[in-house]
């Protein structure tokens, strides 16, 4: 019988497989059909500080009166939303806790400090058993080096450390300049765990009506190389747990990521093309490879990997097609 | 419309007023420059609930109105929002005849004393004018003209009163004495009805009553309006609170056939950031209803106020102005207010800014708070405030605040004044549950008829509109008492 749990963010997991922030996550009855076929953990939809402020630019486009006379009434609205959103995924964490068996993670994703630390403090309060951070922006100032923009996420993420005491996790994002630089000094910070990688809103092109649309929403099953080769590098480097996210769209894949050091794994577009069902087929993929390879833990999986690793990353920080290789 | 314009037209081509055109050239009119208020002297007024805005005399109201060059085509009409007859009444101000030009005010607005005082001009009917359209200069100032007239009338005794109709028998009830529903009471009573105010407060209202300072609307002023309407045969009831005293149901019961809600939008909002729950941090609307009804300004009330030393006010609206001038008249040595976007961006009307800076009230714009600091007893000592800096343009064209990475600071506030906006009354929708609301909270009614989702019920003012102004409101206790005739009538 093979034992399936695991350790993430110092939470007892029954099994590695968490369904990401997304759609799937966002109310309680899919929520529910999640934690039916097996899903250990959710991260639920993020709060948007983004969409917060779009909707409330929306809502003064609409709604401001004739000659502003109820711009007063408009002025601070934002703040409005914001705790309508805050009290909605409160309410959700509140349920979830108190009928389904499986971990809840709320996500924030915030551009600014402002007081957005103030709002995990009442995701904590609701009962969240701990928090992901979704911080990067693209900057297309070219006053922005990286050193400022780096130092900007750590201010975010101490600042919401400081006034939570639930652990803290951060979707980084794949493209730093100086991913390992970075993941250090998050996990330096205290951050529980780093979720490798988000994967971003694409905006494309459509040649036939002119204009700039949403690019493919859903990862491919190919997508999961950057976050395996970096799970393989930073394994053992820092103290912060990590957990894999992209392109992992069969059991397969999962366990290549375990194999690498991943603590857990995110799920999110392999359950939009196959439905929440599709977990079963994670985890019974899963047990069936740690059976075959006579493994009865996930710490015996881990200790597995490490012996699979090469004793230096240079494999892993191999990107040129070089010539040497080609035959392989 | 067609016939709105050819009234308009009709009444300018009346004798006395081709007569006054013909007075003065209009290069004599336009070479006048805009009178100036008279105000009591700020740092003396800022220790008194004196009123800041003296009035004009009779000399400077004429000369003010003979600015004005009676244009055939009055774009000031078209600010208005409920288009007073503005040439008419400031060329009676021209020819003498002040109660004349209180009368045809008083076609319109129910309250000329208190709109002249507290309407936004400098985006409604001053916006529009010929002076500031085409001549890009002061306009003719159109709300100290109706000031001055509506003052007049009230002071000269001679009240007009409109004709009342005999009495229909029919009873209706307004919900809320502020100015939606003093307008409403007064075009009822009018029609025959018999009207009877229900107000949740011991003062007859509202927020002219509660919300607006003495230094601003005198109470006085409203006293007047609300005792021509007792003299109409309104009837007042306070401590009344429609769904707790009694319900709508148990009203009709008592015979009531028409509902009017003005219940307005009273209800505090905060900001929800940590330590907003210290001592000495309040909301705009307990302040201003402590001094402003309860008599706090008085030592040794029972309803006192915090008074502090160093008061900072969030916010940058109206309410924000009023808290931060009355907390100087409370005695605070230091008043401040503290608003995330930049001055011109504020929503308060231009004249209480310049007389809350005239007073010696300190703005810090694009700052905003994120965090109240407390004290070891668990009151307010500081707040964390960080700078911002102006993004992109929303819809009203401001530009967005975007919060400036690294820039908090600490000041100092021993009282904190949360002025960040309100919310519409919970109460009436909380005990219809029939009643459609919108996601704000607000009524949902038929623009045309301001009828609500309950047929025998309207509404009006803030309830409808979210925060809004005091001649909305008012306009829409008129329309809405049009409505509810031929409602009641078809019946």
């Amino acid at each position: 019988m093979v034992n399936l749990t695991t350790k993430y963010l110092g939470l007892e997991l029954k099994n590695p497989l968490i369904v990401g922030s997304s759609g799937l996550t966002a109310n309680f009855e899919s929520i529910e059909r999640l934690a039916e076929n097996g899903a250990a953990a959710v991260v639920l939809k993020s709060i948007f500080e983004e969409e917060i402020l779009l909707e409330y630019k929306d809502t003064l486009s609409k709604e401001l009166g004739f000659q502003e006379n109820n711009l007063e009434f408009f002025d601070y609205y934002d703040l409005q939303l914001k705790d309508n959103a805050i009290e909605k995924t409160s309410q959700l964490i509140s349920e979830i806790k108190n009928k389904l068996d499986i971990k809840v993670i709320a996500s924030i994703n915030c551009r600014s400090t402002g007081e957005w630390f103030s709002y995990a403090a009442k995701l904590q309060d609701a009962g969240a058993d701990a928090l992901e951070l979704n911080i990067y922006r693209i900057s297309s100032s070219a006053e922005e080096n990286a050193q400022t923009i780096s130092d900007n996420y750590l201010r975010i993420v101490k600042k919401v450390m400081n006034h939570v005491s639930i652990p803290v996790s951060v979707k980084m994002s794949p493209y730093f300049t100086d991913t390992s630089h970075m993941a250090s000094r998050l996990s330096e910070a205290g951050v529980a765990g780093l979720v490798l990688f988000n994967r971003f809103y694409n905006p494309d092109i459509d040649l036939v009506n002119n204009k700039i649309v949403s690019g493919q929403v859903y990862s491919n099953a190919t997508d999961y190389s950057w976050p395996l080769r970096w799970l393989a590098i930073l394994n053992g480097q820092v103290k912060a747990d990590l957990a894999a996210s992209t392109g992992i769209h069969t059991p397969e894949t999962m366990i290549k990521m375990l194999v690498s050091g991943a603590s857990a794994v995110q799920v999110v577009s392999s359950l939009y093309k196959n439905g929440s069902d599709y977990l079963m087929d994670f985890l019974h993929g899963l047990e069936k490879w740690m059976s075959e390879k006579e493994l009865e833990t996930i710490d015996d999986l881990r200790n597995y990997g490490k012996q699979m690793m090469p004793d230096n990353p240079e494999m892993f920080e191999r990107v040129q097609f070089m010539r040497y290789f080609s035959g392989h | 419309m067609t016939n709105i314009t050819d009234h308009l037209k009709e009444e300018r081509n009346a004798a006395w007023r081709e007569e006054l055109r013909k007075a003065k050239k209009n290069k004599e009119r336009t070479d006048l420059t805009r009178v100036e208020m008279p105000s009591a002297p700020p740092r003396e007024r800022a220790r008194s609930y004196v009123e800041v805005n003296s009035g004009l005399s009779p000399e400077q109201a004429i000369n003010e109105a003979s600015r004005c060059i009676d244009c055939p085509n009055p774009t000031c009409i078209t600010g208005c929002p409920v288009n007073i007859n503005i040439p008419k009444f400031i060329k009676n101000i021209e020819r003498g005849q002040f109660l004349d030009a209180a009368r045809t005010l008083k076609e319109t607005s129910a309250l000329p004393a208190v709109c002249g005082r507290v309407c936004p001009q400098e985006k409604q009917c001053e916006a529009n004018c010929f002076y500031t359209l085409k001549l890009k200069r002061e306009p003719v100032a159109i709300g100290y003209l109706e000031r001055f007239a509506a003052d007049y009338e009230q002071n000269s005794g001679e009240i007009s009163l409109p004709e009342v109709a005999p009495s229909n028998g029919i009873k209706v009830a307004v919900i809320g004495s502020g100015p939606a529903g003093l307008a409403f009471a007064g075009d009822m009573a009018k029609a025959g009805y018999e009207v009877h105010m229900l107000e949740a407060l011991h003062e007859i209202g509202g927020v002219l009553k509660y919300g607006i300072p003495e230094f601003r609307l005198p109470n006085k002023v409203v006293d007047i309006e609300i005792e021509g309407l007792r003299k109409m045969g309104v009837k007042f009831e306070t401590n009344f609170i429609v769904g707790k005293t009694a319900t709508v149901e148990e009203l009709r019961e008592e015979g009531f056939k028409g509902f009017f809600i003005g219940s307005g939008a009273g209800l505090p909002r905060f900001m929800n950031i940590p330590g907003e729950n210290l001592v000495g941090i309040l909301s705009s609307n307990e302040y201003l209803t402590r001094v402003n009804l309860m008599g706090a300004s008085i030592q040794g009330m029972d309803t006192p106020v915090m008074r502090g030393k160093n008061v900072v006010v969030i916010g940058g609206g109206n309410t924000a102005m009023d808290s931060v001038r009355t907390a100087l008249r409370l005695g605070a040595e230091k008043a401040t207010i503290i608003y995330r976007r930049s001055l011109e961006e504020m929503p308060a009307r231009v004249e209480e800014v310049k007389h809350a800076k005239e007073e010696g009230v300190e703005f810090l714009t694009l700052n905003n708070p994120v965090e109240f600091i407390g004290d070891e007893n668990g009151k307010v000592k500081q707040i964390r405030v960080q700078k911002m800096s102006l993004g992109e343009p929303d819809a009203s064209g401001r530009r967005s605040p975007v919060p400036i990475e690294g820039s908090e600071y600490i000041i100092d506030a021993d009282t904190v004044v949360v002025s960040v906006g309100v919310s519409p009354n919970p109460l009436i929708p909380q005990s219809l549950p029939d009643l459609e609301v919108s996601r704000w909270g607000t009524l949902v009614v038929d623009q045309d008829t301001l009828q609500t989702s309950i047929p025998d019920i309207f509404a009006g003012g803030d309830i409808v509109r979210g925060g809004a102004t005091v001649i909305l409101a008012m306009g829409d206790g008129r329309k809405a008492a049009a409505s509810m005739h031929l409602y009641l009538q078809g019946k």
